[in-house]
């Protein structure tokens, strides 16, 4: 299996294991390549968002950058800005405006891994791009996602969505007349009104009434999210995405780079790749320290490694090794694994 | 010399030894005739795979993993007195809906389930595994989110005691992790700058897995690259050295156990 090109490229990984700038490399790679790149980042470490420029006014939108000698556009996701590009893009002004979407679409609030779908969803459709490459946030937070997409589907499901209307006209101005309510949804909807009654007297009856409010503008920018959960189906597809897995040598741990592919095992399929940094077994080669405690450091330095890359090896299909880089100024970190990446693309 | 908290939040980046320190502080409680839990929770969403809430004593320590499903499930029954009604409720799909829509939410029951076993062991000190950066500001976040987005009812009132508590510096305590490199660093005074802007309680950082502690003496006869390492350690330390509460050197052992047993007497500045 080589690493070819596709639209999509999906970075997933522990966290502070160097993955987004890994992301950034590949980025550069590509660009320098050819291709017309985006990058989006959710959570990038300070001085790549210095390296980026992506600070103030940039924060959450499409920003030029360019690095060693190759240009590609970057995007640090902020949830509210995607909010407000959605809610003008699909003309639902009601969304940016409701109290209870305001406070999930917080940077930290909850609502950011579909927000990221939708965004490169639209990013995408500009057509401006080859490649868009996406760095999730660390853990399996964005897999979890992916896998739970299905249900959150079943949130836009139409009989669903009809009693919560029903249920919010009854709030908004009791007795008005309702339409499109077939016996079902009555019977369903009279059970639906039950489990509220139990809720309101947990959450009060404030909560419910804004919480169906929220559902109903969310359900009115229904195409913008189920736009962005179609999304999935090109992630899923072999010939349009390519998903790296990235973990390193100091964190140690196997165990989780298997658990995160097994979170994921409905959704990767065979080009999928185990991104292993931070490697030292160069830097180790060469030394041959006479002391005992010396030896003994070596020797348990290289053991994990070996270990480390002998678990992975028999789970991934390809591993690849990226060096451990250490004293170099954040660029030319950067440009030693854009060669790094560009080794790993054969040569046409 | 710092006075006892009920409950220390570890958290950090993955893989900078939240675990492994966790448990080597219960430990270290343990040793010094304290009653504590190490506790971790299985997933955000009701949609994740989860085994329920278990509880089981490894190597001398006790470990809970909470089950959202069934902390959820207790709380309504005992806000409902009702055993069956709360079975049900968390089955509906508007239930299921609300609680996978705002992710936040299974902090807020969760964190209501740690105060809550607090409350009934007053002896009890609680040692929480909390997920990696962004989630815990998602964690301490939820709760002013939740204050706000409720008006009235007993989760309300509820979120309102978990506030007071999370945020008492006499209850909670926070533990940033991080390892000895510039980035790791920076990221853990990030989040701990993030934390600070929500809350009042303390938080620290303690930087984990120093080469430089261990070759100090042996700089000269390591390879570039590892003596790089080493002096790059050096100077992160000597120039942030006041933040740092405590600093815990490498371990050439493999065995978690092991370096949780080696690391136990250098933490006493984490109380």
């Amino acid at each position: 299996m080589t690493l070819s090109t596709k639209s999509f490229e999906i970075f997933c990984g522990t966290g502070g294991v160097g993955k987004t700038t890994l992301a950034t490399a590949r980025a550069l790679s590509l660009s320098q390549s050819g291709n017309r790149v985006l990058l989006i980042t959710i959570d990038p470490a300070k001085r790549l968002k210095d390296l980026l420029g992506l600070q103030g006014d940039a924060v959450g939108e499409v920003t030029p950058v360019e690095l060693e000698g190759a240009k590609l556009d970057a995007l640090l996701m902020s949830p509210e800005k995607t909010i407000g590009r959605m809610a003008k893009k699909y003309q639902t002004p009601d969304l940016a405006n409701n109290r209870i979407v305001q406070i999930l679409s917080k940077p930290y609030g909850g609502m950011n891994e579909i927000l990221s779908m939708v965004e490169v969803q639209m990013q995408f459709e500009t057509g401006l791009y080859d490649v868009v490459v996406l760095d999730t946030p660390p853990g399996a937070h964005f897999l979890d996602f992916l896998e739970s997409l299905g249900k959150i589907k079943s949130f836009f499901d139409q009989n669903f969505v009809e009693i919560f209307s029903y249920l919010g006209q009854k709030t908004a101005s009791a007795g008005k007349k309702v339409f499109g309510l077939n016996l079902i949804n009555r019977v369903i909807s009279s059970g639906v009104r039950k489990l509220l009654g139990y809720l309101q007297n947990v959450t009060g009856a404030e909560f419910i009434d804004d919480f169906i409010g929220a559902v109903q503008i969310i359900y009115q920018s229904r195409d913008a999210f189920l736009k962005g959960l179609s999304l999935q189906d090109k992630l899923k597809s072999r010939t349009e995405c390519n998903w790296f897995l990235v973990t390193s040598v100091e964190q140690g741990k196997a165990q989780e780079a298997i658990e995160l592919r097994s979170h994921a095992s409905h959704f990767i399929h065979q080009d999928h790749f185990l991104v292993l940094n931070k490697c030292l077994e160069l830097e180790l080669q060469g030394w041959e320290p006479a002391e005992p405690h010396l030896a003994s450091l070596k020797g348990s330095l290289e053991d994990k490694e070996q270990m480390l890359k002998k678990q992975l090896q028999e789970v991934f299909p390809v591993v690849l090794e990226f060096p451990e880089i250490i004293s170099l100024s954040p660029s030319e970190h950067i440009q030693h694994l854009t060669e790094k990446w560009k080794s790993y693309v054969p040569q046409s | 010399m710092e006075s006892l908290r009920r409950l220390y939040i570890f958290t950090g980046k993955g893989g900078v030894g939240k675990t492994t320190l966790s448990k080597a502080f219960v430990r270290y409680l343990l040793e010094h005739d304290h009653e504590a839990i190490y506790l971790t929770f299985q997933g955000q969403s009701l949609s994740d795979v989860q085994t329920g809430t278990t509880e089981k004593t490894v190597n001398g320590i006790r470990e809970i993993s909470l089950d959202l499903e069934e902390c959820a499930r207790t709380y309504i029954e005992k806000r409902l007195n009702s055993k069956m009604i709360a079975s049900w409720i968390v089955k509906t799909p508007f239930f299921r809906a609300l609680i996978n829509m705002v992710p936040g939410f299974s902090y807020l029951i969760y964190l209501g389930r740690i105060l809550e076993m607090g409350k009934a062991n007053p002896r009890l000190i609680v040692v929480l595994d909390a997920p990696a950066s962004g989630h815990a500001l998602t964690m301490v976040e939820s709760t002013t989110n939740f204050k706000q987005i409720f008006e009235s009812g007993a989760i309300f009132e509820d979120t309102g005691k978990m506030l007071a508590l999370l945020n008492n510096p006499e209850y909670t305590k926070i533990h940033v992790v991080s390892l000895p490199s510039l980035m790791s660093w920076q990221e853990a005074v990030e989040l701990r700058t993030g934390l600070h802007e929500r809350t009042p309680v303390d938080v620290d950082i303690t930087v984990n897995n120093c080469l430089f502690t261990l070759v100090e003496n042996d700089l000269e006869k390591l390879p570039q690259g590892l003596r790089d390492k080493a002096l790059n350690e050096k100077q992160l330390i000597q120039d942030n050295l006041s933040e740092m509460r405590c600093i815990l050197p490498h371990s050439l052992s493999h065995d978690p156990l092991a370096i949780e047993t080696e690391l136990v007497g250098s933490l006493a500045k984490l109380i």
